[in-house]
């Protein structure tokens, strides 16, 4: 299947925050921190329903994450995830003149996971780091 | 009453009980302070090296032994450190002939060095409470960075001139791309722009206010919003990481609205700064070189650009020292594995992406829970705090005193 093509943009969400304040390695920060935000016309365009899995994907890296639908007005094309090791998965790291890396403004593909795929765990980021 | 550095807002009014591994008799704490005061309870940092647990001293004596034989260290971090530990930082940065940078170098810093220089006006959130009657939170969402943001300074408090506060005086406006917790609050002041598009946003911003009709968005929307910044008495704008990663180099666009709005009535900037001393970094590094962040000392003298920011020296020097922050999850996957593959020292009170890779993990005591000191608020209002937990581990300071004098 061919993919949906999205600009993500991160942002903070108050929820996820204090789950990280916790811990950044129990179930509820990767529960609130794996999600992307998809526009609810994009989200059936994929065949998709919140919470169902989808690989986001592109040069940088790739992550699976569970799908949320959005509440706010149409934004099709644009997708929502939290600042957070899963969205850094995606970063690129070409950056402006002021050596920003592009937290706002990355390029990725959405689809739907594969049956067996689970959530990208943290201990799989930490070895894809650590190399 | 204690001071929770959960944010750069240091809300003094807190009142809380923190015993038995437990939190209890809480009062003003916010969701995201809440979850800071209990994080004193879980995953606290052992002093470690390369996996295998150390006494204190042994750690910090592997820390100094690479940062000696380092030629080009990285010392990274300081928004969550005290302005005692920071000054220790600098110091340490500049016997190692080391480069130092801060959060605020991916985050505010083109922005706070604008408002540090004088060349964007700004005011303490004490007068926002006083005078403000237009709060815009522009790219910010304070529901959830800065939760009492609204309810202490910028919307529903009465101040002195403002008594009639929100119910009939104040106007809180949202500039963003989605419609974001804060804005569902001021939902018929929601302006939105497109990811990227503030420059443009603002471009059409001055055209309404010269009178000419904006080419672009919805130009009966961005009348309204010409409208109300005229008729403002005494506004004040909140940028954040939304604004400043659409503008990036653009910044003078911006200054450029401050300067016009300034023209026509009263507009402050203060930058919605997330770590709770960021700013006090900042000042205190532009007070010793000149420069906010991104410096280096190499050849004894200090020199700044973008070659010294976390993002590019992660590539180029030879070990790293992070202090109270968590790059690894933080920053983009490619400078997360440039700092992991090198000898590399953390000093932080709780376990992270980071301590994990670090070979030398060094446990501090929380800054405002643990250990007392100073810190400078968003808005550049110095605060002192008291710790409020009795703690045998070392605050940031004395690690940092400690290691310097081993090196």
């Amino acid at each position: 299947m061919v993919g949906l093509e999205v600009s993500i943009v991160t942002v903070r969400d108050i929820f996820q925050d204090e789950a990280g304040r916790h811990s950044r390695f129990s179930e509820e920060y990767r529960s609130k921190s794996a999600v992307i935000i998809l526009d609810r016309q994009d989200l059936g365009s994929l065949g998709a329903k919140e919470g169902d899995l989808v690989a986001v994907e592109n040069d940088t890296g790739s992550v699976i994450v569970a799908a949320v639908a959005s509440h706010d007005d149409a934004h099709p094309g644009l997708a929502i995830m939290y600042n957070s090791p899963w969205s850094n998965q995606l970063v690129p790291e070409a950056v402006c003149q002021s050596s920003i890396p592009g937290f706002k403004s990355i390029r990725a593909t959405v689809q739907p996971a594969e049956g067996s795929a689970a959530v990208t765990d943290i201990s799989e980021i930490f070895s894809r780091i650590k190399g | 009453m204690a001071t929770c550095t959960g944010c750069s807002l240091l809300c003094e009014d807190i009142e809380a009980e923190l015993s038995g591994g437990k939190l209890s008799k809480v009062k003003n704490l916010c969701r995201k302070g809440h979850g800071h005061f209990q994080s004193a309870f879980s995953e606290r940092t052992v002093p470690m090296i390369d996996g295998k647990k150390v006494d204190l001293d042994q750690a910090i004596a592997r820390a100094a032994e690479i940062l000696r034989s380092a030629k080009s260290p990285l010392l990274f971090g300081w928004s969550n450190s005290t302005l005692e530990a920071q000054n220790v930082g600098i110091s340490l940065a500049e016997k190692l002939d080391a480069t130092i940078d801060d959060t605020s170098s991916f985050c505010q810093g083109i922005l706070m060095e604008r408002i540090l220089s004088g060349s964007i006006p700004t005011c303490t959130l004490d007068d926002v409470r006083n005078y403000a009657d237009v709060s815009i939170f522009w790219g910010a969402d304070p529901s959830s960075s800065h939760p009492r943001h609204l309810s202490r300074f910028s919307y529903y408090p009465r101040g002195d001139k403002r008594q009639k506060s929100y119910e009939e005086e104040r106007t809180c406006m949202v500039v963003d791309v989605r419609m974001s917790a804060t804005a569902t609050l001021c939902k018929d002041y929601l302006f939105r722009v497109p990811p990227g598009g503030d420059a443009e946003f603002i471009e059409a911003i001055l055209s309404v206010l010269e009178g000419k009709i904006p080419r672009l968005g919805d130009k009966k929307k961005m009348i309204e919003l010409g409208g109300l910044l005229k008729k403002a008495e005494w506004g004040a704008i909140f940028p954040g990481l939304g604004m400043i990663y659409s503008l990036q180099d653009n910044m003078e666009v911006f200054e450029r609205l401050i300067a016009r709005l300034n023209e026509i009535t009263t507009f402050k900037v203060i930058p919605m700064a997330g770590h709770f001393n960021m700013r006090g970094f900042n000042e205190l590094l532009r007070e010793k070189t000149g420069y906010i962040n991104r410096v280096s000392f190499e050849g004894g003298a200090a020199s700044h650009g973008p070659e010294n920011s976390v993002v590019a020296a992660a590539k180029t020097c030879d070990a790293a020292l992070v202090i109270g922050s968590d790059p690894l999850s933080s920053l983009p996957f490619g400078t997360a594995r440039a700092l992991a593959r090198l000898p590399l020292i953390a000093i932080d009170p709780r376990r992270s992406l980071t301590t994990d890779a670090a070979g030398v993990v060094i446990p501090a005591a929380i800054s405002g829970l643990e250990a007392g000191g100073t810190a400078v608020r968003m808005d550049g209002v110095k605060i002192k705090f008291e710790p409020i937990i009795k703690a045998d581990l070392p605050a940031d300071e004395q690690i940092l005193s400690r290691i310097m004098e081993a090196i």
